[in-house]
Parts: C-alpha cells; sequence; structure tokens
C-alpha cells in the first residue's frame, strides 16, 4: 500500500499553476483561431497543402536517418572503451541543448560555398563542390547532427541498463556480435524507437533557424519558416494565422500518437557490467561508427569556435549593440530558467503529493500541451493577444519573450524533476510521515539534497534553450530589443559574416559552459545541505 | 578433475584479496555456501572468465583454462535470473547451446531430445517469458545439455523457486550431473539444497574456501 506524506498545500498550489498555465494556452489558441476565422476569404497566396508535404518528408527524413545514426554510435559507445570515452558521450548529450543556428553555421563554414572543403578542393584540384549544406541536404545533415546525437544519447543509456546476468549469459554462450546486437540491444532498443521516432520528428517538423539559414528560400520550408515569413516579410498576418493553426493541429496528433507510445527514460546510470568486447569485423565498424559521427559532430562546432574566436571578434565586442543583446540574452535567459524551474517545482511536487492518477494527469497535461505550440507559433499566439489586451508589442517584449521561452521548456523540465520526486515521494513516503516532517523540512531534508543535480540539469535546460531561441525573439525583437541570435541572424543578412561567426562562436561557449557547469555547481550546492 | 589453486582476486578498493583453492570431481556437485556478499559470485565469475585473476590457476584435467576467454571455457552458466532471452522460444534460446551451422532438422532433433530429458516435452515452441521460473531453469538446463560443456557453475538457481519446484530442479541437476559426468558447482546459502546435492561442501569465510566435512549424524 502505497503511503504519501499529506501536502494539501503542495496540491492546491499545483492545481493553481496548472489551471493557470490551461488558461494561458487557451487563450494564445483562441487569440489565433480568432484572428484565423475573422481572415476568411482574404487573399493570401500560401499553399498549405504543398507546405505541408514539402516538411513532412523532411521530418520523415530526418527522422529514419537520425534513428538509424542514433542507434550505430549507441552500438559503438557502449562497445568501446577508450580515454576520453566520458567526454565523447558528455558532448553528444549536449546536442539537445546546441543552439540550432550555431550548428548550421558550422556546417556553412565546413560545407558552403567558402567553406573548408571548398576552399581545399579548389587549392589541391581546382573545382568546387557545390554547397551540399543548402538546402534540403543541409537541413536534412543539420537536423541528423542534433537528433542522432540526442537519439545515440537516449538509446546508451539503455544499452548500458541492459542487467549484468543477461550479458554474463550471452558472453559465456559465445554469441556473435550480430547475434548479441539481435538478442540483447535490439529488446532493449526497440522500445525507444517510438518514442523518440516521434519526439525527433516533432523537432523536426517545427525547425525554424535551421531551415531559416539552411534552407535558402520557399522550396525547402517548414511551417514555423512560412508563419515568419508571412509575419515579417510579406505582412500577411492571416496567411500566418492559418499556418499556425495547421502547425498546432498537425503537432497535436504527433503528440497524442507520441504519448500512446513507451515512454524514454531520463536517467543515466553507469554500468558494472563485465567487459565484452565485440571482435573482428563488427569491431571495426564500430570504431569507424564512432569515427565518423565524432566527426560529423565535433567538425562543426569546432570550426564555428575557429572561425567565430580568430580576428573578427574585436570588431563584434567593440560594438555597443553587441553589449546590450549580451545583456538581454543573459537576462532573458536567466529570468526563463528561474521561472521554469518554480513552475516545474511547484507542479512536480504537486504531482508527486498525489497518487490520484486522473489528478496527476490533470496537473501535468497544461505543462506538457506546450510540446504542440512550438516558438514561433507561441509567440505569433502572444503577439496577436497582446494587441488584443491593447498593450503595444514593443512594451510587452521582454516579459513575453522570458514568458515564452519558459513555458517552451517546462515539458522538458517536467520531465527531468519529475520523475525523481516522484520516486523520493513514493520510496520515502512512509518514513516521512512516520517522522513527521512538515512539508518545508521534506522538501529541504529530503528532496533538495537529492534532488540537486537534476535541478542543475533542469536550470541548464531552460537556459541554454532560451539563449540559443531565435524563433519567440524573430516576432518581437525590434532593432532595440535583440538579443544575440537573433543579432547573428540579422549580421548574416547583411553578409556581415565575420559578426555573425563571432555571435555564434559565443553563444556555443556560454551553452557549453551553462550545460556543463550549472549540474555541477547545483549537484556541489545540494551536497552541501547533506 | 577441476583445480582452482590460490586463484587471487581484489575487487577496486578491496584490502585484502580473495585467494580461492578448491578441487570438483566429474560427476559430482560441488557446493560453496557463504554469507551474502562473502564473494561467492566473484568465485564463479572468476571460473566463468569474466574476472581475470592477479594469480592462480584453474586446472581441467591438467589443461589450463586461465588463457580462454568466457565464450571458449569449458563452462556453461545457470544464474538465478536472465538465464533465458524472454523474448525468444524455449526452442529457440535451447538452440543457442548448438554449435552455429548445424543443419536445422538436426537441431529440431536435438532440441526435441534435449527438452524431454528435462521434462518439458513439447513446450518449444513457447516464449521463454511465459514459463515459469522452474520451467526456465529447466529450459536453461536443456541448453546446457547441448552445449555439452563438462563444467557446470549454478548461481542461487533455485533461489527464485517455491519449495515444492526447488526440490524437483534440484534432483534434476543431481541426475544430469551423475548421466553426464559434469563438475558441478553449485553456489547457494540454502542449507537444504546443499544436503540435499553436494558430495563435497565448501564454506567461504573471509575470502577464503574451507572445505568441510560431513560430521555423522
Ligand atoms: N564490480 C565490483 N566492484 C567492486 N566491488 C564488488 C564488485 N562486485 C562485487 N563487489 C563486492 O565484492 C563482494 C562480494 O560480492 P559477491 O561475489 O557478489 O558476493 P556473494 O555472491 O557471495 O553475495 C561484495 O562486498 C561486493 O560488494
Ligand atoms: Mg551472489
Amino acid at each position: 500500500m502505497l503511503t504519501l506524506p499529506h501536502r494539501p498545500l503542495r496540491i492546491a498550489a499545483a492545481i493553481a499553476l496548472a489551471a493557470g498555465i490551461a488558461i494561458l494556452i487557451v487563450l494564445v489558441l483562441w487569440a489565433i483561431l480568432a484572428a484565423a476565422t475573422g481572415s476568411e476569404g482574404s487573399a493570401s497566396r500560401i499553399d498549405i497543402p504543398h507546405l505541408l508535404r514539402m516538411t513532412s518528408i523532411q521530418a520523415g527524413l530526418t527522422t529514419v536517418l537520425s534513428i538509424a545514426v542514433g542507434m550505430a554510435l549507441a552500438w559503438a559507445l557502449n562497445r568501446l572503451r577508450f580515454p576520453g570515452r566520458d567526454l565523447v558521450v558528455g558532448l553528444f548529450a549536449s546536442a539537445i541543448v546546441t543552439p540550432g543556428m550555431v550548428v548550421a553555421f558550422g556546417l556553412l563554414s565546413i560545407w558552403g560555398r567558402n567553406g573548408w572543403i571548398n576552399q581545399a578542393s579548389e587549392a589541391l584540384f581546382g573545382f568546387s563542390i557545390g554547397n551540399p549544406a543548402f538546402g534540403l541536404s543541409g537541413i536534412l545533415f543539420a537536423h541528423v547532427v542534433l537528433d542522432g546525437a540526442f537519439a545515440a544519447r537516449i538509446m546508451l543509456a539503455r544499452l548500458d541498463a541492459i542487467p549484468t546476468p543477461r550479458l554474463k549469459t550471452g558472453q559465456s554462450l559465445g554469441l556473435t556480435p550480430w547475434q548479441r546486437f539481435a538478442i540483447i540491444d535490439w529488446p532493449s532498443l526497440r522500445g525507444t524507437v517510438p518514442g523518440l521516432a516521434a519526439i525527433i520528428f516533432l523537432l523536426a517538423f517545427t525547425s525554424f533557424p535551421i531551415v531559416l539559414m539552411l534552407g535558402g528560400g520557399p522550396a525547402n520550408q517548414t511551417l514555423e519558416v512560412a508563419i515568419y515569413a508571412a509575419v515579417r516579410q510579406d505582412f500577411d498576418l492571416a496567411g500566418a494565422v492559418r499556418l499556425a493553426a495547421t502547425q498546432i493541429a498537425v503537432c497535436s496528433l504527433v503528440i497524442l500518437a507520441a504519448s500512446a507510445l513507451a515512454p524514454i527514460p531520463t536517467s543515466f546510470g553507469a554500468s558494472t557490467a563485465p567487459r565484452w568486447r565485440d571482435r573482428g569485423l563488427a569491431r571495426l565498424l564500430q570504431m569507424l561508427v564512432l569515427m565518423l559521427c565524432t566527426i560529423g559532430f565535433v567538425l562543426p562546432l569546432l570550426s564555428v569556435l575557429i572561425d567565430g574566436l580568430g580576428a573578427g571578434i574585436g570588431r563584434v565586442v567593440a560594438q555597443p549593440a553587441f553589449w546590450w543583446a549580451t545583456t538581454s540574452s543573459l537576462v532573458i535567459g536567466t529570468a526563463s530558467a528561474l521561472l521554469t524551474l518554480l513552475l516545474a517545482l511547484a507542479l512536480a511536487l504537486g504531482r508527486g503529493a498525489t497518487g490520484n492518477g486522473l489528478l496527476r494527469t490533470l496537473l501535468g497535461m497544461p505543462a506538457f500541451a506546450y510540446l504542440a505550440v512550438p516558438a514561433v507559433v507561441l509567440s505569433l499566439g502572444f503577439f496577436l493577444l497582446v494587441r488584443q489586451l491593447g498593450f503595444a508589442p514593443a512594451t510587452a517584449a521582454p516579459f513575453v519573450v522570458i514568458l515564452a521561452n519558459s513555458l517552451l521548456a517546462l515539458p522538458f523540465a517536467m520531465a527531468t524533476l519529475g520523475p525523481p520526486l516522484e520516486a523520493i515521494a513514493r520510496s520515502r513516503g512512509k518514513l516521512i510521515r512516520s517522522l513527521g516532517l512538515s512539508g518545508w523540512r521534506q522538501f529541504t531534508l529530503v528532496e533538495y539534497p537529492l534532488l540537486g543535480r537534476d535541478i542543475g540539469v533542469m536550470l541548464a535546460l531552460a537556459f541554454c534553450f532560451s539563449l540559443g531561441d531565435l524563433g519567440v525573439i524573430a516576432l518581437f525583437g525590434t532593432q532595440d530589443f535583440q538579443t544575440l541570435p537573433l543579432m547573428m541572424f540579422r549580421a548574416l543578412g547583411s553578409y556581415r559574416g565575420n559578426d555573425a561567426a563571432a555571435i555564434a562562436a559565443i553563444l556555443l561557449v556560454g551553452t557549453i559552459v551553462a550545460f556543463v557547469g550549472l549540474p555541477r555547481l547545483f549537484e556541489r550546492i545540494a551536497d552541501a545541505a547533506r | 578433475m577441476l583445480r582452482v589453486e590460490n586463484l587471487t582476486f581484489a575487487h577496486p578498493g578491496q584490502a585484502t584479496p580473495y585467494a580461492f583453492s578448491l578441487v570438483a570431481h566429474e560427476g559430482e556437485v560441488t557446493a560453496v555456501s557463504g554469507a551474502s556478499g562473502s564473494g561467492k559470485s566473484t568465485l564463479l565469475d572468476l571460473l566463468a572468465g569474466f574476472l581475470t585473476p592477479s594469480a592462480g590457476s584453474i586446472e581441467l584435467d591438467h589443461s589450463d583454462l586461465l588463457p580462454l576467454p568466457p565464450e571458449a571455457r569449458p563452462v556453461s552458466l545457470l544464474l538465478q535470473s536472465e538465464s533465458l532471452f524472454e523474448h525468444l522460444s524455449a526452442a529457440k534460446n535451447v538452440a543457442l547451446g548448438l554449435p552455429a551451422g548445424t543443419p536445422r532438422a538436426e537441431a529440431q532433433r536435438q532440441i526435441g531430445e534435449a527438452l524431454a530429458e528435462v521434462g518439458l516435452e513439447g513446450i518449444g515452441n513457447q516464449l521463454a517469458s511465459t514459463l515459469s521460473g522452474g520451467q526456465k531453469q529447466r529450459v536453461a538446463l536443456a541448453r546446457t545439455l547441448l552445449r555439452a560443456r563438462p563444467v557446470l557453475l549454478l548461481d542461487e538457481p533455485f533461489s527464485a523457486l517455491d519449495d515444492e519446484t526447488r526440490v524437483a530442479v534440484r534432483e534434476l541437476v543431481r541426475v544430469l550431473t551423475i548421466r553426464h559426468g559434469w563438475h558441478t558447482i553449485l553456489v547457494s546459502h540454502h542449507a537444504d539444497d546443499v544436503e540435499a546435492l553436494a558430495a563435497r561442501k565448501y564454506l567461504l569465510v573471509e575470502g577464503r574456501l574451507e572445505s568441510l566435512r560431513d560430521t555423522p549424524s
């Protein structure tokens, strides 16, 4: 029999927050739908069926390729041991927070018309290989770099969690590398594929900065990019609104499908299994896979650092606009990360305090619903809402950008904090009850010390998401209010490639520092509380 | 005869290393008992080749086993859990004991015979996940029959079974050991199992194996 501490206050707070978040999403949807129905009949040249078809093809290809690459990489990483392996695994794990703009920029500087490869090829052979980083191939490449690494991290966790006795049985039976994959690995991996595929499809379907930078015009777009183009370039608000409604409908369908599929584990444990290395061809293949994936992932990021931290950076940091953008980015990132923490913690504590399945679902749903509202759509919704309420978008912009980024990070934050908090409530509920701990002491003595690292991970996720955000700021930014990604995008638009390179490098460094540093920092702080 | 001499090993951070010495004879069950955490599974991991000792020897009929990797050792393994791959049928699990490239008809015949010998005729097509705990261990024993390795290592194989089943599976282990001339090493902390099966008994204390003589009761 499950014993949970009585925490009516936690449940009440969570209900109030969940209701607030739900009301907000209803208002956003209402603002979009009201504008959509109000604009019927107005002439708009946007071909939605064509866009849907193209985006689906792109997202489908991204999904298949990313799962295949991710599985091969996880397989290789699970088998190979080498110095620096933890670093490599950590690097691939950081794909989830690496800003799409930075990866796209890195791919351009390697594969682009004036990239490393072309320069080398012209110098050596006197011809150019064209620009494979542009168009559909470039989009797929950038997506697979990010999503393949993400898939690999999830799948590696599954492989590392295979019970040791199962490995011993297999090893002592002398399974061949192929039998080992089919009999031991695949049954563990199979469960992750539907959920991962749904997430990757959603990410690719709603991709914004990568498609904006590499798509090269209407031939390769997503609905997100089309919405942005409709609002900022064609001033076709009616068209944008119809696109947004379509986007929400498709995303909801994908999420409904995804939620019916197996969930994905979020905790990564170290394996204590005996060493069992594959031999022969399989081992060569594993080394090849690891090498290609590392080059494919690291080279673009490395080129960003090399190009950006070179000569051009002095010119960028001399601009007052750069310091304004940096300040805005840091303030927005910090504020939205803290807001996300507050929301996620309150919701997860409330969910952990109740054993009622329906209530738990109701508390979780509003937060997870924001998966169906990607950045540009949410931004458009807030834009319309702010106008309806009679504010000037420019005045509301900073607050809206912070709020929107928090809401976009909330599903990921809930997925990070929820499972450990609920496990604590379930496993220590009896003890907490019998000791008669107050809610506050339960938090400070039990939950917070056990949660330190997870809180750091969550803050890092939320901070990095909003640091790299282009989708929200793209609609709300002005000449006076811009963040680093927006400044970088504008620099690209006006052919100031050196400025863009410098900002890309700074964004990448900031992301890495936050992603590596915040979890450690909070683990330390929480350890001090033990 | 399986002879283990002064097999030395320490886990990371372990102050005094284990030093195992034991003898196991053909057609006999040799039992090793000891408190939880005393190192019984470590001993079997060393014998099966999952761990590499820092010193000592393992010899089977005077041939040195230490250089062999786990899959090449003349050893079959039966663990408390995970002895079968749950998503495969019983027959497919048993088939993993056959050498690669065994002709289909021949394989089917041998699998059928092995299943019959452990008392499980006709369950070949059932998924392993649908079998009871006792049936699973029997299927694993059928696989051991086809692998035909002279040493059988059992790590608490009856722990997850109810009393009635454990007596039956235990009896099967005893009969198969005699019939096939296995050197069976049973790790267990259940006195009953040891009493019922063992011709030779060891107690693991403080990293050493002490030979126990039967005191007539
Ligand atoms: N991989 C390992 N690393 C460090 N210590 C280990 C490892 N495996 C087992 N141990 C330790 O070695 C001791 C013996 O473990 P084990 O052989 O599993 O004992 P038993 O099977 O008798 O219960 C235990 O104290 C255990 O904690
Ligand atoms: Mg043990």
